[in-house]
């Protein structure tokens, strides 16, 4: 194609004008024949160029803000960070986060009894995360998410808290990226919580959908 | 469940809002000083003009609504010969409840002009199809969603919602989860869409009735056309839409400002970016704030590279649909680089969220320039094998060359916008005649071409490709400039992180933005911008609590697609193919 | 066309607030009726030979899987990616994207499903071939998402039965590969029987 000037900012695309011998078909079809094949030939010497991902066996690496699959993270002791502010679920558009509040008698410090994170209904957006006053609810670059029936796609604290010693490099969606201190207690001391430990030993068996080991 | 709690039908009780907003910052004055001219030029009774908006207002009696139309598209010296809109709002307190707006456009003078007539519950209005071909469809969704009639339609049925749905979902008081089951026993119970309109026609041997879609490899899932058959030529066509209606306008009035983003990313999904920006300019426009430049270049730098990726979505399926394969493949390649770029930034491949109202989410990532230019160095590489493969091609030609076609005076009147408009020789590009976010400052060209035919549409987008990585290149050159990017105002922008976890004052803006969310001063806005189709505006009224009044969005599909009926009459069913596939018809903005 | 309002008074149920999306009266309607037919008691007295049949038919299932991608949406965009070269679906033997329901068995419901779409969804579903597997994708098909709308499907469990469900909005390529991997083992193992 050709460009020709109407005006300044305006610019007309003309179409090619045929030769005889593009007009007779088979010429062009050749030669487009010829333009794949050389991208075979190419790609069979360079087969490491590939831009195939041969999935199950190599994972592509998502960037560091990949929103996938939440977490909820837990202090030095092993007690959720989490406070039951109902943040999130108040800037959840999907509405999918349910909590239930629990109160320590001792510290008057609240905690969550549920925590309940419906995956069908979540939309990934991350808005849960950018609401969290407490550094608590993170996104991992988990992705492998299928579900075998619609009654276990709702995540509850058992599937959403990890131990104190998770591996937290692999993460996705955070609050900030580079190591920061959170000195302040504005959040609570956790103490007088019950310490969670995943897998807990005493619970329901994981969600085998979700749960394949930190 | 509980969480529909909600949505249980609550009457509205909220403070009636009125039309003025002082905060409107952006040439006010400008806008009233036109809106005056224009009055001293019509001179018109029955309009008078609302001052204080974002563009030239008039409030137009009900009665004299045509003529008014009329006028404006005659004028000599106005020609407002475009209808971009025709919505609707709902203020249920109001004596006359309704507000029905149309917005037209003057290619010849580049000015907008918003007309607003009110219309009680048990009225009609008249309908304006005769001067505007283009109001078609724009008043059957007025009809559809707030049950307003408009006498003289000759086809005034349900759009977007089904022929069993009962009542008018936007007004105020309808509650937003009540649905209506279609069963299969109603669709057998349904009127044909077409009817015997054509049993008049001539035709040479037996008249055929041809349903396409919904699903159909085609029709690009939710699309339906009915055509009638003379032969193998149609006569007649009707487009059926509404398959993939998900209530985008009223489910923004029960989120608030922030939440809505995500909404709008699912409008065209192939540039979701591009719908953040329309939005987001809106809000902006409202609150009377604008975005840090770092923000804006990001912003331009992404709405460019989602445009590319538009294109190559059209252009590839497109092709897919004349049997082309292999273009698909090396088209999707650089797509597939493009929403890599994207994930770096915001985590997201498709439907990123990464705007908010006052700014970006989070910075971009440190290399953003790196791979942004290895991304520009890249792209062309796989537009020239396209090009190589097709575009001499004798096949593909006579696959697109003067298949439906439409002249440059139909497109107008119908509404088109963006490349196929472009296509028909109409050099309309908001970003040229409207610059935002800084498009005034690069150096591009706006490419048409001739014909307004399938081959035209498939020139002006691969050209404007090509002009696009001419803004990308340009905007690399320049650099990010530094800073935040993010306004630095509390009650619109949450406040770091490290702050929030340390000092009370940013924890409580941080509690009161989560909770009552950005609260914009009472008004209304408008604001576009050029999508992948054409120009996208938003139009956002608020009440100045949390969650928008009304937002209406003008999808730049919904007015292309209504001339699609009669763009195919008289072409051939595998024509009508190459001829949808090359008008991008995006479902999710086309149903909104 | 004269204006017309339409009536049905037989299709019209008034959903109760706070009753969730297909409990309420308008369940047993457009749900499959058959949909408890899908648990096939074991029959307890097969032979060696008709297990080991089994096992080969339903080794050879799960490994030529013909997709019919009912896209509607955001979501038929990602299952294009997945298709296309990058992710590759010809690599499990899930190339042969079919549009016609008469030669496909693995239905994937990618995108929104509003109530004007329910029906062609179900009459589609019906024409399949047995056996067929139906694989929700993403958060509008599988639960209606953040779209708690008057015209929106709130999940396509509603219309016909499910066998795997992938969230995500629209979910990754890899995490609808995982999801079509994890029910091409669910064939495998025999554990879908129809």
């Amino acid at each position: 194609m050709a460009i020709e000037r109407v005006s300044p900012g305006v610019v007309r695309v003309v179409p090619n004008k045929l030769s005889v011998s593009e007009r007779m078909y088979i010429p062009q079809v050749l030669a487009g024949m010829v333009l794949t094949l050389r991208h075979l030939v190419k790609n069979l010497f360079n087969m490491k160029g590939l831009p195939t991902i041969s999935y199950p066996e190599v994972k592509r690496v998502y960037s560091e803000r990949f929103r996938g699959r939440h977490i909820l993270t837990t202090r030095e002791d092993g007690t959720t960070r989490c406070v039951a502010c109902y943040m999130c679920s108040t800037a959840c558009p999907a509405e999918c986060i349910k909590i239930e509040a629990g109160e320590d008698e001792r510290t008057r410090e609240k905690f969550p009894q549920r925590y309940e994170i419906d995956l069908l209904r979540c939309i990934f957006c991350g808005y849960c995360v950018d609401a969290c006053p407490e550094d608590a609810i993170y996104m991992t670059r988990d992705y492998e998410m299928a579900i075998d029936t619609r009654a276990r796609s709702v995540v509850g604290l058992r599937d959403l808290v990890v131990p104190p010693n998770f591996p937290v490099e692999p993460m996705g969606w955070r609050p900030y990226y580079g190591s920061i201190d959170k000195h302040g207690t504005a959040g609570g001391t956790g103490i007088g919580q019950p310490k969670r430990e995943a897998p807990f030993a005493d619970d329901a068996p994981l969600n085998p959908d979700l749960y394949r080991g930190a | 469940m509980s969480t529909l709690t909600k949505f249980s039908a609550i009457p509205y009780t909220g403070p009636a809002p009125t039309n003025r907003n002082p905060y409107i910052p952006s040439d006010v004055a400008v806008h009233d000083a036109r809106g005056a001219a224009l009055a001293e030029k019509l001179q018109h009774a029955a309009m008078q003009q609302e001052t204080g908006q974002d563009l030239p207002t008039f409030i137009v009696e009900k009665s004299a609504i045509v003529n008014v139309l009329t006028v404006l598209r005659d004028h000599p010296e106005l020609r407002f010969t475009m209808p971009l809109d025709c919505w609707g709002v709902d203020y249920p307190r109001r004596e006359k409840r309704f507000d029905v707006l149309y917005q037209l456009y003057s290619l010849q003078n580049n000015e907008r002009v918003r007309l607003k007539v009110m219309v009680g519950e048990d009225e009609s209005i008249d309908s304006g199809i005769n001067v505007f071909k283009g109001l078609d469809w724009f008043e059957r969704e007025v009809w559809d969603m707030f049950g307003i009639r408009f006498d003289g339609h000759p086809n005034l049925r349900r759009i977007l919602t089904h022929e069993a749905f009962q009542g008018h979902p936007l007004r105020k008081d309808y509650d937003p989860a009540q649905r209506w089951l279609l069963t299969e026993k109603d669709v057998a119970q349904l009127t044909p869409v077409i009817d015997d309109r054509f049993k008049d026609v001539d035709t040479d041997f037996e008249r055929v009735t041809l349903n396409l879609g919904p699903s159909h490899p085609a029709t690009h899932g939710t699309l339906r056309i009915v055509v009638t058959l003379d032969g193998e030529t149609i006569i007649g066509a009707d487009q059926e839409i509404g398959y993939l209606h998900r209530c985008f306008e009223k489910m923004s009035e029960t989120h608030t400002y922030q939440q809505v983003i995500p909404f709008t990313d699912r409008l065209n999904y192939c540039s979701a970016i591009i719908n953040n920006v329309g939005y987001c300019l809106t809000v902006e426009k409202l609150l009377g704030i604008e975005a840090p430049a770092r923000a804006q270049h990001v912003r331009l730098m992404l709405s460019e590279f989602m445009r590319i990726a538009d294109h190559l979505v059209c252009i590839g399926t497109n092709l897919v649909d004349m049997g082309a394969l292999t273009n698909f493949w090396y088209l999707f390649q650089p797509r597939e680089e493009i929403y890599g770029l994207i994930e770096a930034c915001c985590g997201a491949r498709l439907l990123p969220s990464y705007l908010r109202i006052g700014g970006l989410a989070v910075d971009v990532p440190t290399d953003f320039l790196q791979n942004a230019q290895r991304l520009v160095d890249m792209i062309p590489k796989y537009i020239d094998d396209v090009e190589k493969l097709v575009d001499r091609n004798k096949v593909f030609l006579d696959r697109v060359v003067g298949v439906a076609p439409i002249s440059p005076e139909d497109a107008i009147a119908y509404g088109f916008t963006g490349p196929c408009l472009r296509a028909c020789g109409v050099p309309f590009d908001v970003r040229k005649s409207n610059p935002y976010i800084g498009y005034e400052t690069y150096d591009f060209d706006v490419p048409i071409a001739e014909g307004g035919d399938t081959y035209a549409r498939y020139l002006v987008r691969m050209e404007e490709m090509r002009q696009s990585l001419r803004i990308l290149q340009q905007a690399i050159d320049r650099g990010l400039p530094e800073g935040p990017v993010m306004v630095d105002n509390p009650y619109v922008a949450l406040p770091p992180k490290e702050k929030v976890y340390n000092e009370m004052e940013s924890l409580i803006y941080h509690f009161k933005l989560i909770m009552h969310g950005i609260q914009p001063p009472v008004g209304e806005a408008y604001f576009q911008v050029e999508g992948g189709n054409g120009e996208l505006g938003f139009h956002v009224v608020s009440d100045g609590t949390k969650n928008p009044y009304r937002v209406r969005v003008r999808p730049p599909c919904f007015a292309i697609y209504q001339a699609f009926g009669k763009m195919i009459t008289g072409q051939t069913i595998p024509d009508a193919v190459a001829a949808l596939g090359s008008l991008n018809i995006i479902a999710g903005e086309l149903d909104h | 066309m004269p204006v017309k309002e339409t009536s049905f008074p037989d299709s019209i149920i008034r959903r109760k607030a706070g009753v969730g999306p297909g409990e309420g009266p308008e369940k047993g309607l457009i749900t499959l009726p058959g949909e408890s037919d899908r648990e096939v008691a074991d029959l307890g007295s097969s032979t060696y030979l008709t297990t080991t049949v089994d096992t080969m038919v339903n080794w050879a299932r799960g490994n030529s899987l013909w997709p019919l991608p009912f896209g509607t949406a955001c979501c038929a965009i990602e299952f294009m990616s997945m298709v296309s070269s990058h992710y590759d679906i010809a690599r499990f033997g899930a190339e042969v994207v079919r549009f016609s329901p008469r030669q496909a068995d693995l239905m994937i419901v990618a995108g929104t499903i509003v109530d004007k779409m329910a029906p062609v969804l179900k009459k589609i579903y019906e024409q399949m071939p047995e056996p067929r597997y139906v694989l929700a994708m993403g958060a509008c098909a599988t639960s209606g998402g953040f779209y708690r709308a008057y015209h929106v499907v709130q999940g396509i469990d509603e219309i016909v039965p499910v066998d795997i469900w992938v969230p995500g909005c629209p979910p990754t390529p890899e995490g609808l590969m995982y999801g079509i991997l994890k029910l091409k083992e669910k064939i495998e193992r025999g554990e879908i029987k129809r």
